[in-house]
């Protein structure tokens, strides 16, 4: 009888110690000086377009659970399509109507994950995320590169990338002259979060 | 009104070979001057690109019409023949479409510049074969 409390025992002991850690959560709050930048070219020109200064106060809530197992991030940052800048007023101009911004004005990403739980003892380092794009009226999940820079203590910089079609968003690409001048469908997202880490 | 019809196709044809063939090559070696053509203010999704390439057909056949007429009025060798229609064009239609075109629509002056040079290189390349086909 007292061998069977000493097991039980031991087991509760090694599940609490051990096997048992509540899922941890912290929160990252978006900071000013955002950015999401867009690359692009079609057959006679590459075309680079951006939105900077994007500031929208937010809060991205990481939850953490024990292990190697992905981080559950909820949070989404939200751009106006109007204020894409292409540093070419042509460029600018067919940009928005390509995405359609009088009927979809706004690009929505939404944070879903992380492959695990940024180690900030590291100035820099190097992630995978999963992200839900949503453009021009379809959402899209999407797996992202990350990239992390330390700012400050309780601050990183975090800098997404992946590469996108017009196609992943039924948009057609822009084509000129009967197909003489073609945009290609590849679009290289690029996104900074500065975001201040409040555990 | 068959050889009105003959010219007009011919024409046609040979408008169409010079004009894609030029626009593909231009397109090609001076990307630059295109840039412009992204503007929103051409057809971007492909919804006209048949229109767009009957062009040279609607072109030579309205203008196998005017030769016909006034064909006898244009003196000389073929291919002054064919320089003086593409000059009567370009001053009497062209220019002023252009005209209107540049103070009303948000595009350059080279860009209107270089569609004028278009239209007289068309019509005159139009003329040459009419004076050859129906002289």
């Amino acid at each position: 009888m007292s061998k069977k409390l000493a097991l039980t025992l031991l087991c509760f002991i090694t599940y609490f110690a051990f096997g048992f850690q509540n899922p941890k959560s912290s929160k990252w709050v978006i900071s000013k000086n955002c950015s999401l930048k867009v690359a692009g070219s079609t057959n006679i020109n590459k075309f680079n377009c951006d939105i900077t200064n994007y500031y929208k106060p937010d809060t991205l809530n990481i939850y953490q659970s024990s292990g190697n197992h992905p981080v559950k991030i909820s949070g989404k940052m939200e751009l106006e399509i109007s204020q894409f800048d292409c540093h070419n007023p042509v460029m600018t101009a067919d940009l928005r109507k390509t995405l359609k911004a009088k009927t979809y004005p706004t690009l929505t990403i939404n944070f879903v994950s992380l492959d695990r739980y940024p180690n900030f003892k590291n100035a820099n380092g190097e992630l995978k995320g999963k992200v839900n794009i949503a453009l021009a009226g379809v959402n899209k999940a999407f797996d992202v590169n990350y990239r992390y820079n330390k700012t400050a203590a309780d601050a990183i910089a975090l800098v997404g990338t992946q590469r996108v079609n017009f196609s992943d968003f039924k948009i057609i690409p822009p084509r000129k002259l009967g197909g003489m001048i073609e945009t290609n469908d590849e679009l290289d997202i690029q996104f900074v979060l500065q975001l201040k880490i409040i555990n | 009104m068959k050889k009105v019809f003959t010219a007009g196709l011919i024409a046609g044809l040979v408008l169409f070979v010079l004009s894609y063939g030029g626009l593909y090559l231009s397109v090609r070696f001076f990307p630059s001057l295109f840039i412009e053509y992204n503007s929103p203010l051409f057809n971007s999704d492909g919804s006209r690109d048949l229109l767009f390439y009957l062009h040279p057909f609607i072109f030579s056949f309205a203008l196998s019409w005017f030769w016909a007429r006034f064909r006898k009025l244009l003196k000389g060798p073929l291919l002054l023949r064919g320089i003086e229609f593409g000059l009567i064009y370009a001053f009497t239609a062209l220019l002023p479409v252009m005209w209107i075109t540049f103070s009303s629509l948000d595009v350059a002056i080279g860009t209107v510049s270089s569609w004028l040079l278009y239209g007289l290189l068309q019509a005159i390349f139009a003329g040459i074969v009419f004076a050859k086909i129906n002289p």
